[in-house]
């Protein structure tokens, strides 16, 4: 299935919960200080193992970087 | 001298800082070390997969024991700056935000309804809610009123270095809010941040006048004194202005 992941279209297996997803874009779920919002939610880490991803998801992961 | 008190939280220093636009990684450290602040300001921003994932900010200012404020900067609406709010929240294991929505992108000036709105939602929502204002006595009162932990002024446009601009609205802006007064943004050098603590400012948070000073560390080492000698002469009180001298040795006993 399709899902935006930041921005970018990106093809993955159907029903891939978020911390799968996090593995595929080689990201650490345990990695303090990343959050991972979907269409706009923001899903606290202890659900990302139970939320799945959907067809057309929105999926935004930030992280801090240098600012003022 | 008091320490700041933000929420339930004391600070001895009254410096913040920002952790932008350094020459490199090794420079914004030591800088934030010779600046002795206890608070440090970062972004949210999307995390890239173009392989390294460059230095861990979080965990190096963790390892250092500053206290992280995350900005909403880039937001220009209050729905954008709540959500990156609790982006923050849940990335950072904070509930303090310093609430920036921006009305222009070249002026960077605050969008005072957009802004007003999104505190009252983030304040509600649990968050210690630190805006970046502008220096109006009316709109500060109200982001007190809402529940904000302190009013963050700006002294002029962000990263312009053009000091207090308006010296007598901060003045106002202390006697009228009780919760601390952190002036944010405009600073260019030290005397700047001396004058905004001389006003009774409880702080100053500034980035760009040691990011991109010529030797940053020394910029940073010379706002830590402003800042404490700002304070100092604050409280000592200052004398009134008069236009005509007085003679300050005596004017009896003279020679004849």
């Amino acid at each position: 299935m399709k899902i935006h992941v930041n921005g970018e279209e990106k093809t993955v297996d159907p029903n891939l919960n978020i911390c799968d997803l996090l593995i595929v874009l080689e990201l650490n779920p345990k990695q303090a200080g990343i959050a991972v919002a979907v269409n706009r939610e923001v899903v606290p880490k202890t659900a990302w193992q139970a939320t799945e991803l959907r067809e057309n998801s929105d999926v935004e992961i930030i992280r801090a970087v240098q600012g003022g | 001298m008091q320490e700041l008190k933000i929420a339930d939280q004391t600070y001895a220093s009254r410096l913040l800082i920002g952790t932008a636009g350094y020459p490199n990684f090794h420079i914004m450290t030591e800088s934030i070390a010779a600046s002795g602040a206890e608070i440090a300001t970062v972004s949210m921003r999307r995390v890239k997969f173009t392989g390294t994932s460059g230095e861990n900010l979080f965990a190096l200012l963790r390892e250092r024991d500053m206290t992280i404020l995350p900005n909403t900067a880039g937001c220009f609406t209050a729905k954008d700056a709540i959500l990156t709010a609790n982006l923050a929240r849940e990335a950072l294991e904070t509930s303090l935000i310093k609430l920036e929505v921006i009305g222009d992108e070249e002026t960077l000036f605050p969008d005072v309804e957009q802004l007003l709105n999104a505190a009252e939602t983030l304040v509600k929502d649990g968050f210690t809610v630190l805006p970046y204002c502008n220096d109006d006595p009316i709109t500060c009162k109200k982001l007190e009123d809402l529940g904000c932990a302190a009013v963050m002024p700006l002294g002029a446009p962000i990263g312009s270095g053009m000091g207090i601009r308006n010296p007598y609205n901060i003045q106002i802006i202390r006697d009228l809010v009780q919760v601390p007064l952190i002036v944010d943004a405009g600073v260019g050098t030290a005397s700047d941040a001396a004058i905004a603590m001389e006003l009774g400012c409880d702080g100053v948070l500034l980035n760009t006048a040691v990011a991109k000073a010529h030797r940053p560390v020394l910029m940073a080492e010379a706002m830590k004194k402003a800042v404490e000698a700002g304070r100092a002469a604050f409280l000592a009180g200052r004398i009134p202005r008069k236009l005509y001298a007085t003679a300050s040795s005596p004017q009896t006993g003279m020679i004849e």
